[in-house]
């Protein structure tokens, strides 16, 4: 059932229906009009260098199957036995040739097609057609500065139509140096009882949190190796290079390759103080601390983060350790600034279950009438232009109906 | 290959090879009432008192859990040293740590967090050096807060413990959490 998606947001009035973040009808509709369609991210070149390598993620709801083909081409599958539906694949990476389902053996390659199946004869009497019964692919895939998308969406617009003015952004992360960037291992993954949409318009637009959630570590600044400056948050900040980036060997690294950024991605990106945004609807990098975060749904209140630490590779390897350890203390479920994010979204969820709760509506009206003052990367507009995005993609039939043009970002 | 704080990759391997308990019963009673006093600060939120326990060379490190293919060595179930962990912290780390919390607005840990930390399976080793002993533990943190919320987390620690002016101080701990992927919004205690 498709639900029409009157009054549940009005970017005019700042106005969003609470029902967004619990109803479980709105939900599935996500799942099929959102993550169906749009292009998500899966992960990260470096992580499948070779051929055979492959690594284990979500596209929604739905386990996926990354797999670097023995011809170098990547490829994306259900993680699904199509004959049972038994995962094909339970590591969480590694290197194989191919995928011996554990239930009744059939085993598939790194390019998806079924290559063998016990009882073929005896079973099957030979009439089973293995091209049929390959891993179900996704519709597109394509890479962009080392990150690698996909959607289940044959029609939907390609890559780099999909991100538009974002495509440009992402440079200040992913494009600061010709040998581009590496994800290192190691993965946060944890959960937690908040919808998806709290953290991914978080990270989107709503720089106007940090001085109240992350008080703390105004008072106590996790020290000058780590602490990247997050409530240096005036006027001026906006527009100063690196102003976020943490002092010491992180930001002298960069201030070293100043040139070669602004050489590549030009002086006005390049001056930016930094990237945290949402290629929408749930990846989202952060320059700062240096961190690809995925927000994969698990329900209307429920989320399962993913959340990748990502380095120049062409960085000394001591600046690749400062990074990771800066991204240690600041971010991930142990993370000084982020610790206190999570229970604000848990509890934003909660309170939207409640009926008298649902009749008030949420309030995005922050430089509302003042967008100009909200410089260019931050401010409520963001949030609205979130939700304006959310909303397209909610009501749109099809592509036809979505603008990617609309101010999104 | 080592991680920043001079983490070797083989003391993984040592680890979960298990320790050989060859110590004697008085100083594994001593260490035990070393762990069970440890954790009762912990539990009585007495972190400054905690932090005492450590040596000023403390290297705190949780790595994360993984899904290995085709291996059946536990040592492969643990991201390596270098790789992004839960938690790599130094004394000033884990100090700085401890004092945000005591600012009152460290908002994952207000109100505070209610916990047990119940530490069994304790061996006792020989350590790398004459004053050093390796303690293997297990442990199940309950943490509750707020109205509902509810985790627990269970694993296993291997510590290094050294006498220093005759106490026993944490000169290394490496936590291993069982979970690959958390079911807690969030890790504000300490383990």
């Amino acid at each position: 059932m498709i639900t029409e998606m009157n009054g549940f947001v009005d970017t005019q009035q700042g106005l969003l229906d609470r029902q967004i973040f619990s109803s479980d009808e709105i939900y599935q509709q996500e799942l099929e009009r959102i993550f169906a369609r749009c292009w998500l991210y899966l992960g990260h070149e470096s992580q499948i260098p070779n051929p055979n390598d492959f690594l284990a993620t979500y596209m929604g709801e739905d386990p996926i199957l990354l797999c670097r083909a023995p011809d170098g081409r990547i490829r994306a599958f259900l993680n699904m036995c199509r004959h049972r539906g038994n995962r094909v694949c339970r590591a969480d990476q590694g290197n194989a040739k191919d995928f011996m389902c554990s239930y009744h053996g059939w085993t598939f390659n790194t390019e998806g097609k079924l290559i063998g199946v016990p009882g073929m004869k005896e079973i099957y009497f030979g009439q089973l057609d293995l091209d049929q019964w390959g891993l179900v692919e996704v519709a597109q895939l394509d890479t962009h500065r080392g990150l690698i998308f996909a959607t289940f969406d044959s029609k939907a617009p390609p890559l780099l139509d999909y991100l538009g003015g974002q495509e440009q952004e992402l440079g200040i992360m992913f494009d600061r140096r010709a040998g581009g960037t590496e994800v290192i291992g190691g993965v946060h993954k944890w959960v937690m009882n908040a919808n998806w949409k709290y953290a991914a318009d978080n990270f989107f637009g709503d720089d106007g949190h940090h001085t109240i959630t992350h008080m703390s570590v105004r008072s106590v600044p996790v020290d000058d190796r780590f602490y990247a400056r997050t409530n240096d948050d005036g006027p001026d900040a906006r527009d100063r290079p690196l102003a976020r980036v943490p002092e010491g060997i992180v930001r002298d690294y960069h201030q070293e390759h100043f040139d070669e950024l602004v050489e590549r991605i030009g002086p006005e990106l390049a001056k930016r103080p930094g990237l945290v945004t949402t290629v929408f609807p749930n990846v989202s990098p952060n320059f700062t601390r240096n961190m690809i975060r995925v927000w994969h749904p698990r329900g209307p209140e429920k989320t399962e983060i993913w959340s990748y630490c990502v380095v120049d590779k062409d960085a000394p390897p001591e600046v690749k350790d400062a990074m990771r350890l800066h991204l240690t203390q600041t971010f991930g479920p142990a993370g000084n600034l982020e610790q206190d994010d999570m229970n604000n979204w848990v509890q934003c969820t909660d309170t939207a279950r409640g009926l008298i709760a649902r009749r008030y509506p949420q309030n995005i009206q922050a430089h509302m009438g003042h967008e100009d003052k909200s410089g260019p990367i931050g401010g409520g507009k963001r949030l609205r232009a979130f939700y304006t995005r959310w909303e397209m993609m909610m009501r749109a039939g099809s592509w036809s109906e979505v603008d990617l043009q609309t101010k999104y970002y | 290959m080592r991680g920043v704080y001079g983490i070797e990759a083989n003391t993984l391997k040592a680890l979960l090879d298990g320790l050989q308990d060859t110590m004697g019963h008085d100083l594994w009673h001593e260490v035990q009432d070393f762990l069970i006093h440890e954790a009762r600060l912990l539990d009585d939120r007495s972190f400054d008192e905690w932090l005492d326990l450590f040596t000023d060379d403390v290297v705190y490190w949780m790595p994360e859990r993984v899904n290995p293919l085709d291996s059946n060595d536990p040592a492969d179930s643990v991201s390596k040293p270098g790789d992004l962990a839960l938690f790599e912290d130094t004394k000033d780390t884990l100090r700085t740590r401890v004092a945000r919390l005591a600012t009152g607005m460290a908002w994952a840990e207000v109100p505070p967090s209610r916990t047990r930390h119940l530490i069994t399976n304790i061996q006792v080793d020989t350590g790398e050096t004459e004053s050093e002993i390796r303690v293997r533990s297990n442990f199940l943190v309950y943490r509750t807060q707020l109205e509902h919320s509810h985790d627990t987390f269970v694993g296993m620690r291997d510590d290094t413990l050294r006498k220093v002016s005759g106490q026993w101080k944490i000169a290394r701990r490496t936590i291993l959490l069982d979970q690959a992927v958390l079911s807690a919004p969030n890790l504000s205690v300490f383990f």
